[in-house]
């Protein structure tokens, strides 16, 4: 059993990774600019087929990565550009608007894509399973999944708490009006945010479309866990969603082990409990 | 009243725009029967399930141009309605081409779950259903409507032969179980394990899945290390899933693995060599089997769609079959519906899939094929992976060697 | 009422009840659809234009009645007289539960009701010992109360109409009682109201609650219709359809609901019969909606009338 529980640990973090990719751009992207983009799933729907298409037009893994990031920041900033900012700080009309357009993605996606169950191809090297100490089999991409979840959370990290920008982002999650009055130019800090999350979300798509697969449903799966993430971590906070990830991840992955049939409440159970008591999860802002 | 047995025609490529022209002809001469016959076909063509619908109406396409769109002295109109694998969907539309488009008949629907909600169309307005996917036991055991019949197949029919395939033909005696959590998962699953422990072999697990599962990890860790075998069975996104995971985790050095419904041929594209030499179904219908019939249908479809048909595009082609020599067997009178329903009921059928006919529970009699993935050099489309029947378990009932009373009076297959 | 306004109701009564006779079956069924959803895109609307919340759970309310109900009369062989009550009960009880979402606000609020419907989703979904899973549960028998039989769709229709007339004229003394005065104020300004000593999450709960019921019994009246209920139910998509109906028609109007759903159902069947791309069809109206016409279409005729159109959704005005 004991190898049961490390393995299910492992998978738990690999698909920890995983969601904080998504979810790091989903909360940053509320706590800056107050915005709720219901539609991050289909960013990373949209990401992962786009770097499907490169990867089998090119062979290459990581032109696929940066392709499929790169496609949805585009597309990301059409949706902020003429659909979002109209709506302001309407929740409400946000969540309509943002479900309204992953609908459309899901949709076209599937007209294009097909509804089969697909995978992104993975080079040679990451392929097949690695032996870790004590003998256990794991896949070597999930296992280096987690080294670059890992990475990319201290990149984040050391550029949120140690650089200026970082310092500018944080002080404009906290308080924008008075970002805004110190003559920084928010409307840019707000594209470079939207831009990187959207890039993440597209780069997740790809990433989590090499072991998940992608096929119709998978945005709304991903997001709704996602969404799990940031509400336990807190809305607007990126440690929180570090923190949310590892928790879902490891909640989703024992759940699923122990008890299959009831993984929904596994992952809802704990976040209806913690919202009870604490609304703004582990380490959120303001709503 | 003459029940007749017909075998499709061979289809002649070259002659396809003429037939074209003379089905134009013939239609405008018969005027004589006046109004068509009106098939609703229920199919999802959109939402996730919009690939196996697609092999529906393709292979249902190739039949009816096949025969020139008559049955029974009468043009034949289908009316294709999308049921997106939804049951609420699937009623709206099934209730919308009997009570708008007046068919005379219905066909289909595909997924599992929407064939009660239709079923239930049915009995409401009395117009005849042919089941030709939707595989649930109880539509043709314990729930059963006077005016559905079935032309596909009962989930638990190809579990059956699959037990004992395990124990006689693979000598397995501590098999672990993988099945998908859901009705088709359990009757398949649940279906193999009966026959299995009644001759003597032991379980070593059941594993089950809900359908969608996306990380099979945890499955590959549940397998208990004293097993002496693996048996799968997976629909949809979690066929691929399940694959790469198997490799992924190094299980293919450590045990062996074979599907009881895994492979088909629709998921075949998305493998690759390690898929070969793999037990891939125990199921009514495989692509690569060897009979005129089969390599006929094969043939055209591959011409005609570039690829190879899946039980999914066979199964929507023989009811076309069927449907055809019933109508004709009452000289195209589908307003009777009694008489429809009773030569449906009665006549034999050269399918593609081998020789058919009905049980008195509506359910087909027909062989079921243990088959492997093999890749082949096809005529029409070169190398391809597909399945190939080595072992056929000839006229198989859904009600496996049992007498339905005692099967019935089991129930149906409960996880 | 205006005399234009009479008029125009007693059209619609003339309208409805010979529906039938004029439009056959189909159309009929589909009218019935269009009040049921009515029903549940205003029990929607109850919390949204009146009370300023944005819920996308509604559905599992609607789904946990249609279930207990169709569980009851199927499995049990419970007759209608208590099946159909126990059924809104037992929505009405899980309203009890969710409602204490209404201790957080704004996103919040959205994305823990998202979460809970999830839940319920995945329970009728997983548990399919008990819910049949995605074969749900069929053969639902028409009601029957007292000797008193439905016997065809038809009957059921005029059924339907009547409940929803009723329902319609509760709805509309509640809105315009005191306790909808004080939703909106909250809807308003829920600072404000606190300082005039209103207990906001007192009054947000039990509009909560009364949602869940009115969501419950249009849970009831689907089941009795379609005699069929799945886990599909109780899927996201239906419960934000259902708010969509709300705003598409017209938020904070008892009218407006009802002409969403004319809308939304009547646009999903006629599109689907010959475009394929029709989520994509509704995606684009929700984004035309929020955009263009937030004020609904109730809104938007009064716009053009010339009077001043109630406020769109989430909107600090009302």
């Amino acid at each position: 059993m004991a190898t049961g529980a490390l393995l299910q640990a492992i998978n738990g973090t690999s698909l920890a990774a995983l969601l904080f990719l998504v979810a790091s751009g989903f909360t940053v992207t509320f706590g800056l600019m107050r915005v709720v983009n219901m539609a991050y799933g289909a960013y990373y729907l949209l990401g992962g087929y786009v770097g499907l298409s490169i990867a089998q037009a090119s062979g290459s893994f990581a032109l696929a990565v940066v392709g499929g990031g790169a496609a949805v920041v585009v597309f990301g900033f059409l949706v902020d550009r003429f659909l979002i900012r109209h709506t302001g700080e309407n929740h409400l009309a946000q969540v309509l608007l943002t479900v309204g357009v992953a609908f459309v993605v899901g949709d076209v996606a599937l007209k294009i894509w097909g509804g089969d169950s697909l995978k992104v191809p993975v080079p040679l090297f990451l392929r097949g399973a690695m032996e870790l100490p004590g003998g256990l089999v794991y896949p070597t991409f999930r296992f280096v999944l987690i080294l670059f979840g890992v990475a990319v959370a201290g990149v984040l990290w050391v550029l949120y708490t140690r650089t200026q920008i970082g310092a500018v982002v944080r002080a404009g999650v906290d308080d924008r009006e008075q970002v805004a009055a110190t003559g920084i130019d928010v409307d840019r800090l707000f594209a470079m945010v939207s831009a990187l999350a959207s890039f993440m979300a597209g780069m997740a798509g790809v990433v989590g479309g090499a072991f998940l697969t992608l096929y119709p449903g998978a945005e709304w799966e991903i997001l709704i866990v996602a969404l799990v993430v940031v509400i336990v971590g807190g809305l607007g906070s990126l440690g929180g969603a570090m923190i949310g990830a590892l928790v879902v991840g490891l909640l989703d992955a024992y759940g699923r082990w122990l008890l299959p049939e009831f993984s929904y409440f596994v992952l809802f159970g704990p976040m209806a409990v913690l919202l009870l008591f604490r609304p703004r999860g582990i380490a959120g802002k303001d709503a | 009243m003459s029940t007749t047995t017909t075998r499709p025609p061979r289809p002649v490529r070259r002659l396809a725009p003429l037939l074209v022209v003379a089905a134009l002809l013939a239609a405008a001469g018969v005027q004589a029967q006046g109004e068509p016959i009106r098939i609703g076909f229920l199919i999802p063509l959109t939402g996730p399930l919009a690939t196996p619908g697609q092999d529906m109406r393709d292979g249902f396409t190739l039949f009816w141009e096949q025969v020139n769109h008559q049955a029974g002295g009468r043009k034949v109109q289908v009316i294709t309605a999308d049921t997106t694998c939804n049951p609420d969907q699937a009623l709206t539309q099934a209730r919308r081409v009997v009570h708008q488009e007046k068919v005379h008949f219905m066909v289909g629907p595909l997924c599992g779950h929407e064939g009660p909600a239709v079923a239930q169309v049915s009995k409401e307005t009395g117009v005849p259903l042919l089941m030709d996917t939707a595989g649930a036991d109880t539509v043709t055991k314990w729930d059963r409507t006077p005016t559905v019949v079935r032309t596909a197949v009962s989930a638990s029919q190809i579990g059956h032969p699959w037990g004992d395939y395990l124990y006689r033909e693979l000598g397995l005696r501590n098999v672990t179980f993988i099945g998908q959590d859901y009705t088709w998962g359990h009757e398949v699953t649940l279906g193999a394990v009966q026959t299995f422990r009644e001759l003597g072999g032991k379980v070593a697990k059941i594993i089950w899945n809900p359908i969608g599962t996306r990380d099979y990890g945890p499955t590959i860790a549940a397998i208990p290390a004293d097993t002496d075998g693996v048996s799968a069975v997976v629909v949809g996104v979690d066929r691929v899933r399940l694959f790469e995971a198997w490799f992924n985790f190094g299980m293919d050095k450590k045990k062996k693995i074979y599907g009881a419904y895994w492979m088909h041929q629709d998921v075949l594209p998305q493998m690759d060599e390690r898929a070969v030499g793999l037990i891939g179904n125990s199921l009514h219908y495989a692509a690569g089997l060897d009979t005129p019939e089969n390599r006929a249908f094969t043939e055209a479809f591959a011409r005609k769609y570039k690829r190879l048909p899946s039980w999914f595009a066979e199964s929507a082609y023989t009811t076309g079959l069927w449907t055809k020599t019933a109508t004709d067997a009452i000289k195209g009178r589908v307003e009777d519906r009694a008489a429809f329903l009773k030569a449906v009921r009665t006549v034999r059928i050269n399918a593609p899939r081998g020789p058919l006919r009905l049980d008195e529970y509506d359910n087909p009699i027909q062989n079921v094929y243990v088959s492997k993935v093999q890749k082949i050099k096809h005529p029409v489309l070169g190398e391809v992976l597909t399945n190939v029947p080595f072992k056929t378990y000839p006229a198989v009932s859904q009600f496996w060697t049992w007498k339905p009373e005692e099967f019935l009076k089991r129930g149906p297959y409960k996880r | 009422m205006t005399p234009a306004r009479l008029a125009g109701a007693a059209a619609l009564a003339v309208a409805a009840a010979v529906l039938p006779e004029v439009a056959g079956p189909f159309w009929m069924g589909l009218v019935t659809q269009m009040l049921v959803f009515g029903v549940l895109a205003l029990s929607v609307d109850l919390l949204l234009g009146h009370a300023g919340l944005f819920s996308i759970c509604h559905g599992s309310f609607f789904a946990v009645a249609a279930y207990t109900t169709a569980l009851l009369e199927v499995r049990y062989a419970v007759a209608t007289a208590m099946a159909a009550p126990a059924g809104l009960l037992a929505g009405t009880l899980l309203g009890l539960v969710f409602g204490l979402a209404v201790r957080t606000r704004g996103v919040y609020f959205i994305l823990i009701t998202i979460a809970f419907g999830y839940v319920v989703w995945g329970v009728a979904h997983r548990w399919s010992s008990f819910t049949g899973g995605d074969n749900g549960v069929t053969n639902v028998p028409f009601p029957a109360v007292a000797g008193v039989r439905i016997d065809s769709h038809t009957e059921y229709y005029y059924l339907v109409l009547v409940a929803v007339a009723l329902v319609a004229l509760g709805y509309g003394r509640v809105i315009r009682s005191p306790f909808g005065l004080a939703l909106r104020g909250i809807k308003g300004s829920e600072s404000r109201m606190r300082t005039l000593g209103y207990d906001s999450n007192r009054h947000l709960y039990a509009a909560f609650v009364l949602s869940a019921a009115l969501a419950s019994l249009a849970g009831v009246l689907y089941v009795y219709y379609n005699r069929f209920v799945n886990p599909v139910a109780a899927s996201f998509p239906v419960s934000v359809e259902a708010a969509l109906m709300a705003i598409i028609g017209g938020t904070g109007t008892i009218l407006g609901p009802f002409i969403g759903s004319i809308i939304i159902l009547g646009l999903r069947n006629w599109v689907s019969s010959f475009f394929e791309l029709y989520a994509a069809i509704m995606g684009l109206v929700f984004i035309v909606a929020v955009l263009w016409v937030p004020e609904g279409l109730v809104g938007l005729a009064a716009r053009v009338r010339g009077r001043r159109a109630p406020a769109g959704p989430g909107s600090a005005t009302g």
